[in-house]
């Protein structure tokens, strides 16, 4: 097994000998996926609000569940550099790749077991409000989502380098509140326009909502799904260089 | 104890004019030192005096500031790969993964110190485990949580997971800190064992351990080694018995011979 597997098998174990991820990666996702369709059902039709309808509502919980997944990454990367166990791999032949990858690959497998859940979940919830969200669409979703998430993982690399055990969760709570606002998972940030979409356009979170949404609906249109696929891809893979950049640096910095 | 006189044993560790300052504080002072292989050399110093330091420069995680260090001929600032593929370190926490249990946290180091060129596979990383895990005497908390552990047992752990990659240099940074003296001489027992098969630098706060393990010893003090030799010699400079009392002189600037 290589060094970078090795390392991701530790947090892996890690993650899930931790009853907090279950909460908060798996449980805790599905509960607002419930309730908010609740909310909906509470909605008159004549309203026309289509945004926690289940077919959309999944495709938010599925970008919402993903910034849990960064919280898991920042607590994870700041508690092991508050010990000495990162000291002692840095003394071990491995790498920089192996760290940042180490980190990122059990990070992505939660994020994709979470969609796998909320995409259950959605299917039975579908079910119960007798509404008609097509499978095919979540499965694609599930692929689309990827990005994304590698995306937040980065977001929560950077954090968990650059603060300490108690900051970095902090700051992720103040990045989940942006996301999931910017994002349009709770409201219908297009239809409100003005300072506040022109704000929401220039974040990369809007267009991980649009891009799960439109793959759910199985819309592959330019506008709805290639752009905001291509920003996302875009984003991830700048912030993922700069993570391991900002790791790399850092912990030069540290032990030196 | 070594033969002091023992001719054609090879230099593990060489120092020259090693040096680290940060900004204005110089934490380890032009060191020179020469560690001979299956040796286990124990640097004494008060807090601050800079063995820590030596040992993150010899094992590449701090570059020296200045002059030169080789772990069996290798440099620490140009061939890292090579230093670090024969060097391991156990720091002054017990640096081990809190959540994994005892024998996943060996699989796992093992795993990292795994040679792909050589390609050992799963058997000799299950081999490995089995060994230290004998060595170590810690079959009965195999399946435990590390976290669970105590501290005895996780300063051992933290002690296997350095020598599971097989260095040929080993590095404890003060390995019985907080320990009660039956967890410190039981831990002893396991690095008197280790003696034969590696070149140990030992750090440590208590002179009866440097007494009870080292083959040489050396008194830093500011970031220079002020003295080093067999506790007899020691004895013969300072005109003191017993290292403790060795220590306070050299520590006082009684006794000792700069290198």
């Amino acid at each position: 097994m290589n060094k970078t597997l090795c390392f991701a098998k530790r947090n892996l174990i890690e993650i899930s000998r931790d009853a907090l991820s279950y909460i908060f990666c798996i449980a805790f996702p599905i509960v607002m996926l419930v309730v908010m369709t609740l909310v909906n059902e509470s909605i008159p039709k004549e309203a026309n609000m289509t945004i926690f309808r289940i077919d959309s509502l999944s495709g938010g919980i599925g970008v919402f569940g993903q910034t849990f997944v960064m919280l898991f990454t920042a607590m994870a990367v700041s508690r092991d550099r508050s010990g000495s166990f990162l000291i002692r791999m840095f003394a071990s032949p491995m790498k920089s790749s192996n760290f940042t990858n180490g980190y990122i690959l059990p990070m992505l497998l939660v994020a994709v077991v979470q969609w796998l859940v909320s995409f259950a979940a959605a299917v039975v919830v579908a079910k119960v409000v007798d509404y008609d969200v097509k499978p095919q669409g979540l499965l694609l979703a599930t692929v689309v989502l990827i990005p994304s998430a590698i995306l937040f993982i980065a977001i929560g690399l950077i954090l968990g380098t650059l603060f300490n055990q108690n900051a970095a969760p902090g700051l992720c709570s103040v990045i989940i509140s942006l996301g999931s606002f910017m994002g349009g998972i709770w409201f219908d940030v297009e239809s409100s326009g003005g300072v506040l979409y022109k704000i929401c356009k220039c974040m990369p979170f809007i267009y991980c909502t649009k891009s799960a949404r439109a793959a759910i609906h199985l819309d592959f249109g330019t506008e709805a799904f290639l752009i905001p696929l291509l920003v996302v891809t875009s984003a991830a893979v700048v912030l993922t260089i700069i993570a391991a950049a900002v790791f790399n640096t850092k912990m030069k910095a540290d032990l030196s | 104890m070594k033969n002091e006189t023992d001719a054609i044993q090879i230099d593990a560790i060489k120092t020259s004019n090693l040096t680290k300052r940060y900004g204005q504080k110089t934490a380890v002072d032009q060191l020179n030192l020469t560690v001979r292989e299956g040796e286990l050399f124990a640097l004494l110093g008060v807090n601050g005096a800079g063995k820590t330091t030596t040992i993150r420069m010899l094992s590449c995680l701090s570059t020296p500031t200045e002059g030169k260090a080789e772990i069996y001929g290798f440099d620490v600032v140009q061939q890292k790969d090579e230093v670090k593929r024969r060097v391991g370190i156990s720091t002054q926490d017990t640096a081990v993964a809190e959540n994994l249990t005892v024998e996943e946290n060996l699989r796992f180091m093992a795993g990292i110190y795994a040679d792909e060129r050589t390609a050992k596979g799963k058997e000799g990383v299950n081999q490995k485990v089995e060994r230290i895990l004998e060595i170590f005497h810690l079959g009965e908390v195999r399946r435990k949580i590390a976290k669970t552990l105590s501290g005895g047992w996780k300063r051992k752990l933290s002690i296997a997971m350095a020598i599971i990659g097989d260095p040929k240099v080993l590095y404890l940074d003060e390995p019985t800190l907080g320990l009660d003296v039956l967890a410190r001489r039981e831990l002893w027992k396991e690095i008197e064992a280790l003696k034969d098969d590696m070149t140990i630098i030992l750090t440590t706060h208590y002179m009866e351990e440097a007494e009870a393990l080292a083959d040489r010893i050396a008194i830093m003090i500011d970031g220079k080694i002020v003295c080093h030799g067999t506790l007899a010699q020691l004895e013969e400079m300072t005109g003191e018995k017993g290292l403790e009392k060795v220590f306070i002189s050299v520590a006082e600037g009684k006794g000792g011979n700069h290198e």
